[in-house]
């Protein structure tokens, strides 16, 4: 009796919780604060260098702020530039967490997006309430069956996803160049590569119209934040889930526990290319309208950022999403308002990934925030 | 609606607060994907605002477009009364613009190389009939060749980019009807509408392959129409030597523009976007504007060829009488492009 | 040279890891610093090599306090450590490495490896170290590398040379060379320190013992009249049992037939060659045989994880020869593998998500596509406190527990549910004595309750505590079978098996 009783509670001490972590807090929230800090400082230094005035850096600097969250088109532009940076972050993100590094969503985006195009005016007679989320599903449907080509290489014949991914990039390109110039893709009247534009009925709606005509945010958004609460469950709560992780962070005890490390492949490809499909779905449904060669904007490149930024997980890449998509909405009111060119913006943005990259120097810049480690940690 | 007002009566006097020195008219321009400074295109369109800068007191700006998803972002950026008009550098734009025009009738619009139909009330339109230029450049390289063969490529298949392919081989042809030559252009068929495009405006790579084709196809002149791609067709002509291989420039004066290989430049069908850009400022600051059509010919010199420079004395005396000829024969209608 | 290290105290923040201990090392001798994983050996050491300050105490050599503030005063007085993970480049050769980071230059600052190489040679010549300074890391075998770092700090004009549990990656064999090397080094004048948890080693070699006890030294014994029963009640706190209790074996029937298995490597060369065995309910059988005469493959074959070229493996009456490794995972087949951290658990996952590795699709822990993870928690939670397994929560990380700790955890998982049969390979690798004692008494009791019993080691000790009958594996066959219910059989009788000498 004694004895069931003190393993009771030997038990009951088990299933509580630790207060959550100090270190973990300061590499989630105050690294990529200071991160970022350190980024913007030497963009300044970077402008200066380049014949900047300070006046200067401090207008573009406030415009930077103004022109991404600095208004209701502010929020706006960033929130459009973020959509398809987390659909596709999201998808990058759950192939790491399987352990495949996939470099392939520019092209899955391509593919996904003139899938919803394509679908789109092929269907135009059906309502929007059909047409539009059939025209998603197209895109995300072709986007995970564009990656799954890889996944299965690399389940059937061992060939590494880098690779495999980098080239169906390349035949993406030529594939959509090819498409775009069918009779049947083709806008008529046109020579040019440029596909059929999409009925009303296939956009998604943009939400803030009533407010301005100029306001592009788009339903898009919804999309976006289902795919997060998805992803998040399917990593988190799902025994599918479980297996992509287990598989990515040990493939052999993945192995030893008896999950099927190809088929997990194939499957956790998919998944991410369908996510990636669904981003290039909503550019050309919620932005363009279109298809045309150069849609997917390096976005699925970005996206590899994003999701090494938001540490592989959900809720993160949502974050480094947002912050990719403030940049660019700011980086453009940069120009106008300052005159500083966009390239300045690709530089703060690889400097916030090198900083967080390396938070051992950011806790070194900044002494303040982190609490004082003694030299060595015990084992 | 209202709340929109109230925030831009909010946001007036920070942008007061941010804006440069003011000036009574502000000029803005969003570029294609070629960037500012691609030698051609945006550059030459751009020069025609920093001419309205120095002449007629404006103050310019501008917005580079990084992707076609920029494009009516970048619009949209400059509505709110910041811009008294726009201008769109480039067919691409067209789709964009049109729908920003529309969004707001009371902004003035100019866009370079797309004509409306029908015409947008505030929309400026401006055209260039570069066939007629292209026309004397391809007269002037069948004149030139040592192959008996010449070589075009394209950025995309839009007509402000095909246009030159068509004067250019038109022009060739016309030169062997009056002296029974068999010169033949590669990468373009006007009948069929076929031919070679990169399919992008930036890569210098392509700009490069595709001379290199052409040149292994016996091609010794080439005219890329692809903005900044042409350049890359440049290095490789610097490389091989001009007795191997010349390139036509298209848009500005590439001999100017890119003195580096300023020598491999047989001339440049030249549009002044410059010119028309500069016009379309005067005409909106004196209250003139109005939607429709300006086009830049060979009469108005809206479009031209540049100077020989460097190889004025390679091309004989008749080539260029010839030349003066057919441009009076254009000027006055007695020379149909492409026969009509 | 002596060193004394005078009530040395060192704290992380409110856990003291070395409290008030004082110990002492003189030239021509070697110290054997006994201790369980987690006692305090290696901060300890940590602060003889400069790594750590101490908090109170001093560091005393030949009669003079010193004060270290980095790893580089240690080594320019006289201290160098050898580490237990090897700290070499693999694609340098022996001499690039020995000479790494104090690289003797010649004239115009260029790099002189012949001066290095010859220096190499010397010291190699001078205590038996027998090492080719021109080989690449990359090629030596284990036993071999470690003799570089020894070098390493000998060419550092080390008098005192502290080896951290120096035989966890040897052989037997390279056990008992390695031994020939203390000793011509002790001969030699030099202080030595040697840390291992190991009874039989640290009587074999050591002059002296101290035995630490978390954090304190509990006791000083003579290796000459110590016994390892009395070492191990002084190192764990309490009397161990080395004698495991194999009283009242009933074979059962057989549940485990393996008939002329033949396995392949990758390379397609022969891993288990035509290899037939029983193993009944209620027996422990033992796999004898020097690392990589094919013991591994057969564990692996049996368990689904290598394919078996030819032969049948039955298990309950069934083939399951192709069967997937979550079939027999699912007909009772328990697996505790060999490389704990590789393949048995995931040290990025939390405990209780290892506790469910190979059984979170069970209806138990799954509904629909969906984990239920408050019902792996809780059971997490029961399996941890009734198997022993010392953890904050069963939220912590299991690569945060400690060696002895994740064995239990894998022990926990794979022994809790109803199992049949129980393959277990190298069970104890590496394991403090109380963590040995705690495994082998929970594969005892799945014997006890009719389970069959696979037991792969390359602990002799380990093979003949355990087993009821034991075959001998060489070269992928086995050669030589013992029943040690009949009579024991001499542990020289097993080695000459190993060896490929017929018995």
């Amino acid at each position: 009796m004694s004895v069931n009783e003190s393993l009771d509670a030997a038990r009951d001490k088990l299933l509580q919780r630790a207060a959550p972590d100090r270190t973990e807090f300061e590499d989630l929230v105050i690294v990529p604060l200071f991160a970022f800090a350190v980024a913007l400082i030497l963009g300044a230094v970077t402008m200066l260098a380049t014949g900047v005035d300070l006046a200067t850096i401090g207008r573009s600097y406030v415009a930077l702020l103004v022109g991404s969250v600095g208004s209701v088109n502010a929020l706006s532009e960033t929130l459009v530039a973020a959509i398809p940076l987390v659909l596709a972050g999201l998808g990058l993100a759950l192939g790491f967490r399987a352990g495949l590094f996939n470099i392939g969503a520019e092209g899955q985006i391509l593919m996904g997006g003139l899938a919803a195009v394509i679908f789109g005016f092929t269907f135009s007679a059906l309502p929007f309430v059909i047409l539009m989320p059939l025209s998603l599903l197209a895109g995300a449907l072709t986007g995970a069956f564009y990656a799954g080509i890889a996944g299965w290489l690399r389940a059937a014949t061992g060939a590494h996803e880098v690779i495999s991914t980098i080239m169906l990039n390349l035949i993406s390109y030529r594939l959509l160049d090819y498409m775009l110039s069918l009779p049947w893709v083709q806008r008529e009247g046109r020579a040019d590569p440029v596909s059929r534009s999409v009925p009303d009925a296939a956009e998604l709606p943009r939400l803030l119209e009533w407010l301005d005509p100029n306001l592009r945010l788009h339903a898009g958004v919804f999309v976006m934040l289902l795919a997060v609460a998805f992803v998040y469950w399917l990593l988190f709560r799902t025994k599918l889930g479980f297996e992509f992780r287990a598989s990515g962070a040990s493939p052999d005890a993945a192995r030893y526990a008896g999950m099927h490390a190809s088929l997990i492949i194939v499957i956790a490809m998919a998944t991410a290319g369908a996510l990636a499909g669904l981003a290039g779905a909503n550019q050309v449904l919620g932005v363009l309208g279109r298809a045309t060669p150069g849609f997917s904007a390096g976005i699925g490149f970005d996206a590899i950022a994003v999701a090494l930024l938001g540490r592989s997980h959900p809720i993160g890449v949502l974050f480094a999403g947002l912050l990719f998509g403030a940049l660019q909405a700011g980086g453009r009111q940069m120009q106008v308002d300052a005159g500083v060119g966009i390239d300045l913006i690709g530089i703060i943005q690889a400097l916030v990934i090198v900083f967080i990259a390396a938070p051992l120097l950011v806790r070194a810049i900044f002494p303040w925030g982190f609490r004082n480690r003694q030299k060595g940690t015990h084992q | 609606m209202q709340f929109h007002r109230t925030f831009r009566r909010l946001s007036l006097p920070l942008a007061l607060f941010l804006a440069a020195p003011a000036s009574a008219f502000t000029a803005c321009q969003i570029t294609d994907t070629g960037g500012i400074d691609d030698n051609s295109f945006n550059q030459t369109a751009w020069r025609g605002v920093l001419d309205a800068e120095d002449q007629l007191g404006v103050s310019g700006r501008y917005l580079e477009s990084e992707a076609e998803t920029d494009y009516e972002a970048n619009i949209n950026s400059l509505l709110g009364g910041a811009c008294d008009i726009i201008f769109t550098i480039g067919f691409l734009l067209g789709d964009a613009t049109q729908s920003a025009a529309e969004a707001n009738p009371d902004q003035m619009f100019s866009i370079v190389d797309f004509a409306y139909d029908p015409p947008l009330p505030n929309v400026l339109g401006q055209v260039y009939a570069t066939d007629q230029a292209a026309f004397l450049a391809g007269y002037l390289a069948a004149g030139m060749t040592q192959t008996g063969i010449l070589g075009t490529f394209g950025g995309i298949n839009i007509p402000p980019v095909t246009v030159f392919m068509d004067g250019f081989v038109y022009g060739a042809e016309y030169y062997n009807d009056r002296h029974g030559t068999d010169v033949t252009v590669l990468g373009w068929s006007p009948e069929t509408r076929e031919g070679l495009f990169t399919n992008n405006f930036e890569s210098l790579d392509d700009g490069r392959a595709f001379a290199q084709n052409l040149y292994d196809e016996g091609a010794d002149i080439v005219l890329p129409v692809a903005g900044p791609v042409g350049l890359g067709s440049a290095a490789l002509a610097n490389e091989l030597g001009v007795d191997e291989l010349m390139i036509i420039g298209v848009d500005a004066d590439l001999y100017e523009t890119d003195p580096e290989r300023g020598h491999v430049y047989l001339t440049s069908v030249v549009k002044r976007m410059d010119a028309t850009v500069y016009q379309v400022i005067e005409r909106a600051m004196a209250g003139d504007f109005s939607g429709g059509v300006i086009t830049g010919t060979l009469e108005n010199g809206g479009v031209d060829i540049a100077p020989l420079h460097d190889f004025e004395a390679a091309v004989p005396a008749e080539l260029m009488a010839e030349l003066d000829e057919i441009r009076a024969g254009i000027t006055d209608g007695s020379i149909m492009i492409g026969g009509q | 040279m002596d060193v004394e290290l005078k009530a040395i105290t060192k704290r992380f923040g409110a856990v003291v890891a070395n409290k008030d201990v004082t110990l002492q090392v003189r030239a021509g001798e070697v110290l054997g610093l006994l201790g369980e994983n987690g006692a305090g050996k290696s901060t300890l050491m940590n602060v003889l090599c400069g790594l750590y300050r101490p908090d109170e105490g001093q560091i005393v050599i030949n009669g003079t306090p010193v004060q270290f503030t980095n790893p580089g005063d240690a080594i320019a007085a006289g201290i160098g450590m050898v580490h237990q993970h090897f700290m070499l480049v693999p694609v340098f050769t022996v001499a690039e490495n020995v000479v790494l980071g104090v690289e003797p230059v010649g004239r115009l600052n260029h790099l002189d490896l012949k001066t290095a190489s010859a220096k190499v040679r010397e010291i190699s010549a001078r205590y038996g170290l027998t090492v080719d300074p021109d080989a690449l890391i990359e090629t030596l075998p284990v036993g071999v590398q470690q003799r570089v770092e020894i070098i390493k700090v000998l060419f550092r004009s080390a008098d005192v040379l502290i080896l951290d549990e120096p035989t966890a990656v040897l052989t037997p064999q390279e056990v008992e060379d390695f031994f020939g090397i203390v000793r011509s080094l002790r001969d030699a004048g030099k202080a030595i320190i040697f840390i291992t948890h190991k009874l039989n080693e640290i009587l074999e070699i050591a002059d002296r013992i101290s035995v630490l006890r978390a954090g304190r030294i509990v006791g000083e014994s003579d290796p000459a009249t110590a016994t390892k029963a009395d070492l191990a009640e002084v190192m764990v706190g309490r009397p161990v049992h080395f004698e495991v209790d194999r009283s009242g074996a009933a074979p059962g029937d057989a549940m485990l037939v393996i008939k002329d298995l033949t396995v392949l490597r990758d390379d397609n060369t022969i891993a288990v060659d035509n290899v037939s065995l029983t193993v009944r309910g209620g027996e422990v059988l033992g796999i004898a045989g020097v690392q990589g005469n094919g013991q591994s493959a057969l564990i692996q074959a049996i368990t689904g994880l290598m394919p078996a070229a030819r032969g049948t493996i039955r298990f309950l009456g069934q083939d399951i020869t192709h069967a997937s490794v979550r079939a027999r995972h699912k007909l009772g087949l328990a697996h505790i593998p060999e490389d704990r951290q590789r393949m048995g658990l995931i040290p990025d996952f939390t405990v209780a998500e290892n506790m469910v590795l190979d059984s979170y699709y069970d209806p138990r822990y799954a509904r629909g596509p969906q984990v239920q993870w408050d019902a792996v928690n809780q059971w997490a939670a029961t399996a941890a406190a009734a198997f022993d397994v010392r953890t904050t929560s069963v939220f912590a990380k299991a690569g945060h527990l400690s060696g002895g700790n994740q064995q239990k955890l894998i022990v926990a998982r794979e022994l809790s549910r109803d199992t049949k049969a129980v393959i277990a390979a190298q069970p104890t690798r590496g394991l403090d004595v109380g963590s040995i004692e705690y495994i082998h008494s929970r594969l005892m009791a799945a014997r006890a309750e009719g389970d069959a019993v696979l037991i792969m080691s390359s602990e002799l000790d380990e093979i003949l505590a355990l087993s009821d009958r034991i075959v001998v594996m060489f070269k992928g066959r086995i050669v030589a079978e013992f029943d040690a219910n009949v009579e024991k059989p001499e542990k020289s009788q097993i080695g000459l098996a190993m060896a490929g000498v017929a018995a």
